[in-house]
């Protein structure tokens, strides 16, 4: 019985070493934020952080999480406040939203190194997450929203630190 | 599957006829139809929790849930419709609360009588229904305010769920009327009639952004899915389709191996008489990875059917016999005679135009869930037909449809996949066969190759002009598999002009332009050979998708021919005489816009790059938001497309919510696109070739071109915005790609080859 720590706290998992970390968060452990789009690493809708990275947790086995910090949508923000959050909430991004979970989880993997990255960066980084109703352009703008909100906190932050 | 499909939609579904009731009941104020069920019921026993029955109710702290009968696959139609009962009734933004309504016929549409999203058509349906529901709300609670207060009803002014009177400074919130239990009101159909709504410029709602109500639990993961759905005690399923998309028999399961996997409950070998899926097979498991494993685990022996041998190829030479056969097909449009008027032609044209197999692809794949209570069929699933596709259910069941309860949730995208109700019946079968709830997940593998595709497509387009390059004659043969037919239901059929039957209008709408040709004759024939192997289904647009890339091509590729600038002959072609006053000078100025805002004609360009105009009057002629797109492209030697920006300009009418309008454009303009240059399908030996978005490839991020969106809201009523821009964007590229360097393509998706050689030729 795998022992995962998923959003801060610990819990004992019933499932084979090998079964995709996707399905043991969606289903056994009822946190259905996390999307299954494509099983194969092609679409993102998947994506949480281990350790902070942002990985595709259908091609992420249990065993390989053991032991890892597992970040999930539920656990980005207590309040679903993240600079992120609010920012896909001002710029109206989400169409169905299936991807969305995925998009935001990505995004926060890049926001969290590179608080003001170009927009070919964003691209990059982004690439890799499908969105079917082509809320693309949204997105981008979300991000460079949610960098600006947390470049200026962090701003402050230091001031007020230096005070 | 038709003898399902006829009973599916009762005699209560009329709802001109029947009165509109606002009533107080326990858990606050109900307002909706009397004679169906759910409001009596609701009204009479007032039980402390009732299932929601009705369009909406206000709750004793006052907000205002307004129950969606539309699937809500990422338009925010629930969004939409509470903004326009919030209108008229006089609600608080902040107040209101959307919630998906179940199959019950009272939630059918007001317009239609059946429970269906698509078409682009609920905002245009549901408007005068939703706002004449919203104003009898504000006047049962002004009447309530009015006894309360000791004032005249008529010196209430109702906004922001407040009631107030101004000369006495008296007020009372929709909450305390509610409390009050007073608020109580018949209105017979005619005085619902007789309601005077807003004029638009009394409007304090419609027409501004506010945020839709879906969208916060779209980032933070709580907004549930039917993949999501969790029942007590359930278990799960995993389809195992066949190497053939349609026709297949199970000859033999050796569930030997699966056996072993842990957790492996049953391989439940589908018996469908619906006739929905063929040869599928169930691996039902305690859990979904599990499930996952036994499928592969399964030993599966097929006879492949009658289609094992067929390809795209063979689809694509069947079309072109059909098409070539005098007597086939039936005609959709029979004006004068193209025939005779192209014997005395100065000039004449012909072309064909092709588009391949599309695959929906929505982001969340196709899954249901099953649950057998008592005489009751639960259903939990996002779709879109709740009508037809509890009766397919029952179909699957054996029951009758009345006993099919469908749970709507969010859907994880539509684009018209989930019209279609093959997800219920493996769910339905294998939750019968264990006796447990089921849920059942489709691969991506299994949602790729079992789409309801968009058919292949084969037109051919002739046109004559006269000598001064008029186009006087234009003949348009359009072969296709036809995706409505295949629903059993003839009312959505449309009766042929020539009188040979009906035919399904859902593959040549918008052949029916709005342009002027005195001569003009359109045939719809089916591919009988691709309706049986590719069973075919409503692609975000349908017929338009592909009616227009060949007439928005061929009418370039005339004026080419007569040295006249493609923009402006489409200018005087919509010259608004006869049938088509009204549209075309609407199409027109679209147009003129677009051209306006693109710079079309004045921006200087460099070599291999181009514009190209094209413009459409989707969905259907009734229905239509005039739309029209200039594409810039850039082409690169290799035949490479790159497309710069696409400027679309929209004609909607009336806009209920702005910016949730330029969603849905952008994203529409995208999936032209999309489909355009990135999506292609194919059929080999029976079965889908593509199964994942490794050789099925959407447009990402990094394909992403400029996107200029333009509204147009002149006061026109409202019309459909989700599926219009998806059928502009083809022709526009094709025609720019032309105007870049020369190469005329004819066949969607454009690829780099195709460019190239046409370049060469
Ligand atoms: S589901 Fe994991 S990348 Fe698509
Ligand atoms: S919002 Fe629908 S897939 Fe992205």
């Amino acid at each position: 019985m795998p022992n995962l720590n998923i959003n801060g706290r610990n819990m004992s998992v019933e499932a084979a070493n090998d079964t995709p970390l996707l399905w043991v968060i969606r289903e056994q452990l009822q946190m259905t934020g996390t999307k299954f789009g494509c099983g194969a690493g092609l679409c993102g809708a998947c994506t949480v952080h281990l350790n902070g990275e942002a990985v595709r947790s259908c091609q992420t086995s249990v065993a390989d999480a053991v032991g890892k910090k597992i970040t999930t949508i539920e656990g980005l923000s207590a309040k679903g406040d993240h600079p992120l959050q609010k920012a896909w909430i001002a710029e109206q991004v989400p169409q169905c939203g299936y991807c969305q979970s995925g998009q935001i989880m990505q995004a926060a993997a890049l926001l969290s190194k590179n608080s003001n990255p170009t927009k070919d960066e964003v691209v990059a980084h982004m690439d890799g997450n499908l969105c079917r109703c082509m809320t693309y352009s949204r997105i981008q703008k979300a991000i460079m929203r949610a960098a600006t909100e947390m470049r200026t906190a962090s701003a402050t932050g230091n001031e007020r630190r230096a005070t | 599957m038709n003898e399902h499909v006829k009973n599916v939609t009762p005699e209560t579904t009329d709802l001109s006829r029947r009165s509109f009731l606002v009533g107080t009941a326990a858990t606050g104020l109900v307002l909706g139809y009397a004679g169906v069920p759910g409001i009596d019921h609701a009204l009479a026993a007032a039980p402390a929790h009732f299932e929601p029955s009705v369009w909406y109710s206000i709750a004793p702290d006052g907000l205002v849930t307004v129950t969606c009968g539309k699937a809500d696959m990422g338009q925010h139609v629930a969004s939409t419709m509470a903004q326009i009962v919030a209108e008229e009734l006089g609600a608080s933004w902040k107040d209101m609360r959307v919630q998906l309504a179940s199959n019950d016929p009272k939630f059918n549409d007001p317009v239609l009588g059946a429970q269906i999203t698509g078409g682009s058509w609920s905002t245009m349906m549901n408007f005068d229904a939703m706002s004449r529901a919203g104003a009898a709300g504000r006047m049962a609670l002004t009447e309530a305010a009015a006894a309360t207060m000791g004032v005249p009803a008529g010196e209430l002014v109702v906004g922001n769920s407040v009631i107030s009177h101004s000369k006495s400074k008296k007020s009372m919130s929709f909450a305390e009327v509610v409390k009050s239990g007073k608020a109580t009101k018949t209105f017979t159909p005619d005085e619902l009639k007789a309601i005077k709504l807003k004029s638009p410029e009394q409007y304090t709602m419609i027409g501004v952004s506010v945020p839709q109500l879906d969208i916060p639990s779209k980032t933070n993961g709580t907004a549930k899915y039917g993949i999501d759905v969790m029942l007590p005690g359930m278990v799960y399923g995993k389809v195992v389709t066949p190497p053939v998309r349609y026709g297949a028999t199970v000859k033999s399961v050796d569930d030997s191996a699966a056996k072993k996997v842990p957790g492996f409950i049953k391989a439940v070998t589908l018996d469908d008489k619906t006739g929905t899926t063929t040869g599928w097979v169930v691996a039902v498991a305690n859990t979904y990875a599990n499930a996952r494993k036994a499928a592969d685990a399964l030993k599966i022996e097929y006879d492949g059917g009658p289609n094992a041998k067929l390809s795209s190829e063979s689809l694509l030479t069947e079309a072109k016999r059909l098409q070539g056969l005098s007597d086939s097909g039936q005609f959709f449009v029979k004006d004068g005679d193209p025939n005779a008027a192209f014997g005395t032609a100065a000039k004449v044209l012909e072309a064909e135009y092709t588009t391949n197999i599309n695959i929906h692809a929505p982001m969340e794949p196709m899954n249901a869930t099953a649950e057998f209570k008592g005489d009751i069929l639960h259903i939990h699933t996002g779709n879109q037909f709740a009508t037809r596709s509890g009766a397919i259910a029952a179909g699957a069941a054996g029951i009758d449809p009345k006993y099919v309860v469908m749970h709507q949730m969010w859907l994880g995208g539509g684009f018209g996949r989930r019209l279609d109700a093959d997800m219920t019946v493996p769910a339905v079968q294998a939750a019968k066969s264990v006796g447990k709830p089921v849920k059942v997940i489709y691969s991506r593998e299994n949602d790729m190759t079992m789409d309801f595709s968009r058919p292949l497509t084969y037109q051919k387009v002739k046109a004559g002009m006269d000598g001064d390059g008029k186009l006087v004659a234009l003949s348009h043969d359009v072969v296709s598999a036809w995706p409505t037919q295949r629903w059993g239901i003839p009312d959505f059929l449309s009766p042929s002009v020539d009188k040979k039957g009906p035919l399904d209008a859902f593959t040549v709408n918008g052949a029916d332009f709005f342009y002027t040709v005195p001569n003009h004759y359109v045939r719809a024939i089916k591919n009988e050979m691709a309706h049986n192997a590719t069973p075919s289904g409503q692609l975000r647009s349908v017929a338009p998708g592909w009616t227009f890339w060949a007439i928005e091509s061929m009418i370039d590729e005339i004026a080419h021919a007569t040295g006249k600038d493609p923009a402006l002959f489409r200018v005087e072609l919509l010259d608004g005489k006869g049938k088509n006053d009204g549209g075309a000078q609407r199409l027109r100025n679209t147009l003129l816009a677009a051209m306006g805002l693109a710079g079309y004609g004045t921006l200087k360009l460099p070599k291999g790059e181009g514009m190209g105009v094209a413009c459409v009057s989707s969905q259907e002629r009734a229905t239509a938001s005039w739309t029209a797109c200039v594409a810039h492209v850039a082409v690169a030697p290799s035949g490479e497309v790159k497309v710069k920006k696409l400027t679309v300009a929209t004609d909607v009418g009336t806009q209920v919510n702005p910016d949730g309008i330029r969603a849905q454009v952008e994203g529409a303009a995208l999936w032209g696109m999309s489909l355009a240059l990135f999506e292609k399908a194919t059929l080999k030996d029976g079965g889908i070739e593509q199964t994942n978005f490794d050789s099925y490839t959407p447009l990402r991020m990094s394909q992403l071109p400029e996107v200029a969106v333009n509204v147009i809201a002149n006061g026109e009523k409202a019309t459909g915005v989700g599926e219009p821009a998806v059928t502009v964007v083809a022709p526009a590229i094709g025609n720019a790609v032309f105007n870049a360097v020369g190469a005329r393509v004819r066949g969607l998706p454009i690829t780099a080859e195709a460019v190239k050689a046409a370049m060469k030729a």
